[in-house]
């Protein structure tokens, strides 16, 4: 009896690690099974204005939104062939890591320890919102930097970078404070707008769209420092190179239309010009008339083309979303491209 | 006229005697009155209710495509058609009432129905299960998992108390088991974990796995309380029974578990009522049901910091759901009173 009580707990052992083990071998990778299902199952917050909210005819947009379209419209051929999957901060990983979703494009920060195998272990794509966390307080309270925290609270949502660095941050500077923490971003807001702590933190850019939706926004100042840098970045699981790939180039691809000037609305006249004009090989060769690119992805050679109908090149995305126009404008800066003095760039296709 | 006088005055006096209490009194009325009048004065002044108004299809239906819309409604409709005429029960018109034995056949038929007409079958475009949500969701939870763990309950309870050693251990097991674990670990072990334990190729709908969650989870309590209407009926039934010549297994079927379920009711509508409320924590493992729904359009720039007017509107939703999932229960145990005096 007392072995078979020891029995069933080892079989299910065996059997989760025989699970782990499927996932790792053979090369198979997660991009063959979203192209076999054509449909990609992405992880968002759904909970971020201007990165990932339900519009009101019930569907999702934002910046991460357009990231996991883009990813869609490469891998099945249809931007609007996504599954999405709103989670919270703290199981975004366990999400990912069972193959609940197949990929994150959730406002992650892109730090050693989550990209590690001793860490989170997963693969990053490259940065698409260049951020760094700030801290929000009321004009009126007169606070106008770090110092004048000293024992007061802090409202900050729990189990992300942001807890840790405000602790760094004032740690490093011998401050007191209280955390007052909550589960997502709209709880700390309504906390901090109920009264309960002197200062909220957060991304920049969250802090800038939260801002813009308060009944005075005026009232409210973002302080100078700057806690942290936050790249933020969509990922997939770790150990599966050819997705990892895939969605790397994806994003290349975003910048680099930019970079060539290729729109969604002229992406028509451009594959036109590149069909018919032997010599624009470089255009040629991104917009997959000659050589294999898609291909070596395991991906159309017209992956760039559907991703720009789909959702135009990065910065029309950022305009979209993040623009002066949109209804949480945060400027561009660092996420702009390097000839415009931000830092984006994409290496070459070739 | 003078015994009004006289107990006016006798009032009078009592205030004089304990001017404590009446302080007290005036003290609490005055809160009140003043919780009522600020409450009322933002439920009609302060509050923007566009975050609500805008979006009822969303409440209702979640991205459910516009033109087949008709469809969780017609399903909606056809629930609360049937909660009003089991409601009305006795009130009903003549030729209607002919139909009140089909009523728990129509209730047991809901949840196939509501699945068959929300996923799309032959006739009716399919829409993947990704697009089901609000209310249409909720409800479909509560549904489906309430009918799923009471037969799985009443069969739990009656294994718990046969005879068969065996069986009578393993039921136990599973009902200590699940009562020990909370709701989310279930869920959550259901959303995000099962993933892990099948192979790659093999992926049950999430709408499925969670009422399979809930269903597994809710079986447990049900069937407690069912036991404890099976130990309520004396002994002397079941002999009675053996004497009249029945076997066991129609003895349980048309003795003691009709007697039991009885007693049973007030205990398993709490089971239901919590069950609905309980499937709002589907929120935060990401189906959009009625609580998910809300907190991802609180993240709409057009409605950010709309926060207190969408849970008070969802407040008063799952309060009416709830009302109305009592006031059915009320009615299954007077029904269940009548058919016993009778």
């Amino acid at each position: 009896m007392k072995v078979r009580l020891l029995a069933l707990p080892l079989v299910s052992f065996l059997f989760i690690l025989n699970g782990c083990a499927t996932l790792g071998e053979g090369g198979a990778s997660r991009l063959d099974l979203i192209k076999r299902r054509t449909e990609l199952r992405c992880g968002v917050s759904g909970k971020i204005p201007g990165f990932s909210f339900l519009q009101r005819d019930g569907s999702f947009a934002g910046l991460d939104v357009d990231i996991c379209r883009a990813f869609a419209a490469a891998f099945t051929g249809s931007p609007d062939q996504v599954q999405y999957r709103s989670l919270t901060a703290p199981e975004r990983f366990t999400a990912l890591r069972t193959g609940e979703i197949d990929l994150l494009s959730r406002n992650t920060t892109f730090n050693l320890s989550r990209d590690a195998a001793g860490g989170n272990g997963v693969s990053f794509a490259p940065v698409v919102f260049h951020d760094g966390q700030g801290l929000l307080v009321k004009r009126s309270s007169g606070i106008s930097n770090l110092n004048n925290l000293k024992g007061k609270t802090i409202c900050v949502g729990s189990g992300t970078t942001t807890e840790q660095n405000l602790n760094d941050a004032f740690q490093a500077k011998g401050i007191d404070y209280k955390p007052i923490k909550y589960q997502d971003l709209n709880q700390v807001i309504a906390g901090y707008l109920q009264g309960r702590c002197s200062a909220m933190t957060s991304d920049r850019s969250q802090l800038a769209a939260a801002r813009s939706g308060f009944n005075n926004p005026d009232q409210h100042v973002i302080l100078p420092e700057v806690l942290s840098k936050e790249p933020l970045a969509p990922l997939a699981a770790g150990g599966d190179q050819r997705l990892a790939d895939a969605m790397r180039w994806v994003i290349y691809a975003l910048i680099a239309a930019e970079e060539l000037g290729i729109t969604q609305e002229n992406i028509g006249n451009k594959l036109a010009e590149a069909q018919s004009r032997p010599q624009l090989t470089q255009l040629r060769r991104f917009l997959g008339v000659e050589a294999d690119l898609g291909q070596k992805l395991g991906l159309n050679n017209d992956f760039i083309v559907k991703v720009i109908q789909a959702v135009g090149n990065y910065g029309e995305i950022y305009d979209r979303h993040l623009g002066p126009k949109s209804a949480v404008p945060i400027p561009r800066g660092l996420n702009n491209l390097y000839s415009n003095g931000g830092i984006l760039t994409s290496p070459p296709f070739q | 006229m003078a015994n009004q006088f006289k107990a006016r005055q006798q009032h009078y006096r009592r205030w004089q005697q304990k001017p404590i209490e009446a302080a007290f009194s005036v003290l609490i009325l005055s809160l009140i009155l003043w919780a009522v009048w600020s409450t009322g004065s933002w439920l009609i002044a302060g509050a923007d209710w566009r975050v609500v108004t805008h979006n009822l299809p969303l409440y209702a239906f979640g991205s459910y495509p516009a033109d087949q819309r008709w469809r969780p409604l017609v399903w909606m409709a056809a629930l609360l058609l049937l909660t009003i005429t089991t409601l009305s029960g006795d009130h009903l018109p003549q030729p209607l009432k002919r139909l009140q034995p089909f009523l728990p056949w129509a209730w047991i038929l809901m949840v196939p129905a509501g699945v068959v007409l929300l996923a799309g079958s032959a006739n009716l475009q399919a829409v993947p299960s990704r697009a089901w949500g609000g209310l249409t969701l909720t409800l479909l939870l509560t549904t489906a998992s309430g009918f799923l763990a009471l037969p799985m309950g009443i069969g739990l309870a009656i294994g718990r108390t046969s005879n068969l050693g065996l069986v009578a251990m393993l039921c136990r097991i599973y009902i200590d088991l699940m009562r020990a674990v909370p709701l989310i670990a279930v869920l959550f072990f259901g959303q995000l974990l099962l993933p892990l334990f099948l192979p790659v190729e093999i992926e049950i709908n999430r709408v499925l796995r969670a009422v399979m969650a809930f269903a597994l989870f809710a079986a447990a309590y049900v069937a407690e309380d069912v036991r404890g209407g099976l130990q309520s009926i004396p002994r002397t039934q079941a002999e009675a029974a053996a004497a009249l010549g029945l076997n066991a297994s129609l003895t349980m079927r048309l003795v003691i578990l009709p007697q039991a379920m009885r007693i049973a009711v007030p205990a398993l509508t709490n089971q239901a009522i919590g069950l609905l409320q309980n499937t709002s924590l589907m929120a935060i493992l990401g189906l959009i049901e009625l609580l998910g729904i809300s907190r991802s359009l609180l993240a709409n720039p057009e409605y950010i910091g709309r926060h207190l007017e969408v849970y008070v509107w969802l407040a008063g939703v799952y309060w009416l759901l709830c009302s109305g999932m009592a006031l059915l229960a009320k009615r299954i145990e007077r029904q269940g009173r009548l058919s016993t005096s009778s």
